[in-house]
């Protein structure tokens, strides 16, 4: 019970009666199928919410993170299998983060998606970011959902 | 009578008696004194003896050390004795070998002092041999001399005799020149009077004319000279740093605002190499040499005026930006030198910087929204959380494809803000042109078709692949495809 109880899925979204059913219950399956975990680390709630959605309709785990700073201590703590990360966030922006997850024995080797708005003059930051392999960058608003949803699969060779 | 005298002597007896008894008691008593002091004496007397035996005692073994002492000393009174007489044997021994090398010595000396005497002998004698030597060249030089010069005053004589007949001959022949020449000599006096004359006349007119120049060329040069006053005050009040080097990059003008701007007085400068004065850095913080750069690029053309940026360090080690505008100094075709103009472009960058920062900030301000509503929109026309009805659907999609053109147009504006900033950046790639367009006509076939438009597409068989950034070149097509379709009259 303790992603429920952490508040990492909207107990209102999920219930038993709708076209959903309820956050335990969702628990419950997750422990069976052994489920994907991703770590969603995203300032802007609604669309954070939106993801949290998705990954869920499409039978994944999520962990939920308003900042960079929050992002890094549930990564590092809950280990998801894969990282979808904004960059620019209050308290601790995205590259901090990703310096820090990085610098971890475990971190090193997660995929991490950044997923931002950032674009434009910043191209030769993106390709510092992008040496890792394992680190890729999608602007938000050239993605689709759904084609977020595939790359993750991908990714995670689902 | 007789009892009586009986009982007298009984009585003297008993009197005897008790005297002698008494008297025995005292002896006894004084007996006992003396025993008891016999048995002290005794007792003193065996403490003496037993004090005198330990004394005895100690002095043997006093005696025994003593005597092993006398045995030591002797043991080593003998070992002395022995080193002594093995001293006085060695000392013996050196004397002898010291009288013998004191005998050799001396025959030494004698023998040394002997050859010392031969080898002054020899010297002498060498010296005198080499006198003797030396008397028989010199007489053997002397009479070789005696017998050349003999030879030569025979040949020398016959000589002066022949000299003497030639000389006779030459004295007749210069006479008769000497004539020739003296009437020559008259003829000249005559025409030198006449060029001498002639001389005069023209020397006074070049006076003239000379005098004439002189004032003229003092008014030029006046003239000149506030010109050239003139142009250098115009020169030195540009509002730009301004500097000018000769062919060889050593500075020979530097105007007010150069000397503010590099924070460097005239005196300082010029004179002096421009590269080695003014140290310029480029982006990376390396030195940059402005003459080398500069040789190449008018090597190259010899009008080129280059601009480029590089950065300055103050005395206080602070850094500015400044654009370098070089132009080189061309004189009948040959470079003289460079012009270079500075200006602080600091407040130009703060502005570049800024407008970076709005622009990438303004991205994702702008697209966040956009997403926002493309997610939700998208999950809800994919029936991610239950189904529409047609209108509904209709609608929907509606919203979700202005909010695509909404995105397409933020997209286009910051790539005309990276082409405006010099950011935008192309990535060339393979690409499969006819391809391309293939994919850009599938994708508006719709719109072809609803406005009935008749559409074909044709395409060379062997088009090939050619390195353009797809995105970009998408785009293009795009444009022109659409624009064509939208503006066709119905």
């Amino acid at each position: 019970m303790e992603n429920y109880q952490k508040g990492f899925f909207a107990p209102s979204l999920f219930c038993c009666n709708g076209f959903r059913s309820c956050s335990a219950h969702v628990y419950r399956e997750n422990i069976i199928k052994k489920q994907k975990t991703i770590l969603i680390i995203e300032d802007e709630k609604s669309l954070r919410s939106a993801i949290v959605d998705i990954l869920h309709i499409k039978n994944f785990l999520s962990i939920e993170a308003r900042n960079g700073k929050e992002g890094v201590v549930l990564a590092l703590s809950k280990h998801p299998d894969l990282i979808l990360l904004d960059l620019i966030m209050p308290e601790m922006d995205g590259i901090t983060a990703l310096k820090n997850i990085r610098k971890d024995k475990w971190g090193e080797k997660v995929p991490i998606i950044i997923l931002t708005n950032l674009s434009g003059p910043n191209e030769q930051f993106v390709d510092d970011l992008l040496v890792h392999k394992l680190t890729h960058y999608l602007i938000k608003s050239d993605w689709k959902l759904h084609a977020i949803v595939k790359k993750i699969e991908e990714i995670l060779e689902i | 009578m007789k009892k009586k005298v009986i009982t007298s002597v009984s009585n003297e007896i008993i009197r005897n008696l008790k005297v002698l008894a008494k008297e025995k008691e005292v002896v006894r008593r004084k007996l006992e004194i003396t025993a008891k002091e016999l048995a002290e004496t005794a007792k003193k007397l065996a403490t003496t003896a037993r004090e005198r035996e330990i004394v005895r005692r100690k002095l043997e073994i006093t005696a025994k050390e003593l005597a092993a002492t006398a045995e030591k000393l002797a043991a080593t009174a003998k070992e002395k004795e022995v080193v002594r007489r093995k001293l006085e044997i060695t000392a013996e021994k050196l004397a002898v070998t010291a009288k013998e090398l004191a005998a050799t010595a001396k025959e030494k000396e004698v023998v040394r002092r002997k050859l010392e005497v031969t080898a002054a002998k020899l010297v002498v004698t060498a010296a005198k041999l080499a006198i003797t030597a030396g008397k028989l060249a010199v007489t053997a030089e002397e009479k070789e001399d005696v017998r050349r010069k003999l030879a030569v005053t025979a040949e020398e004589k016959e000589d002066v005799r022949r000299n003497l007949l030639v000389t006779a001959t030459k004295l007749a022949a210069t006479a008769e020149e000497r004539e020739s020449v003296r009437r020559k000599l008259a003829v000249t006096a005559k025409e030198k009077e006449d060029a001498r004359r002639k001389l005069a006349v023209i020397a006074k007119k070049l006076k003239k004319s000379h005098e004439t120049l002189e004032h003229k060329v003092l008014e030029r040069t006046k003239d000149l000279e506030m010109a050239r006053v003139k142009e250098e005050a115009i020169l030195l009040s540009i509002g730009d740093g301004l500097l000018v080097t000769d062919e060889k990059g050593i500075i020979i003008i530097m105007n007010k605002t150069a000397e503010k701007l590099f924070g460097k007085k005239r005196e300082e400068t010029i004179g002096k190499i421009f590269s080695d004065t003014i140290l310029l850095e480029n982006e990376k913080g390396f030195l940059v040499f402005l003459e080398q750069y500069q040789a190449k690029t008018i090597l190259d053309d010899n009008t080129t005026t280059s601009v480029s940026t590089y950065y300055y360090r103050r005395k206080d080690k602070t850094k500015f930006p400044m654009s370098v505008m070089a132009t080189p100094v061309i004189l009948k075709g040959k470079v003289i030198g460079a012009i270079k103009i500075f200006r602080d472009i600091t407040s130009e960058r703060e502005i570049d910087k800024a407008k970076t920062e709005f622009v990438s900030l303004a991205s994702h301000q702008l697209r966040t929204p956009l997403s926002t509503v493309n997610w939700y929109a998208e999950m809800l026309l994919a029936g991610d959380v239950g189904e529409l009805n047609d209108k509904q659907k209709k609608y929907l999609d509606e919203v979700y494809k202005s909010n695509q053109r909404m995105v397409e147009l933020v997209n286009a504006l910051l790539d005309v803000s990276s082409l405006e900033l010099g950011t935008f950046i192309v990535e060339p790639e393979s690409v499969d042109i006819s391809k391309l367009a293939q994919s850009v006509i599938d994708e508006q076939k719709p719109q072809i078709n609803i406005k009935k438009i008749s559409f074909s597409f044709s395409s060379e068989k062997n088009v090939g692949v050619i390195q353009a950034d797809p995105k970009h070149l998408r785009m293009v097509v795009q444009n022109i495809l659409s624009n064509a379709v939208k503006y066709t009259p119905d």
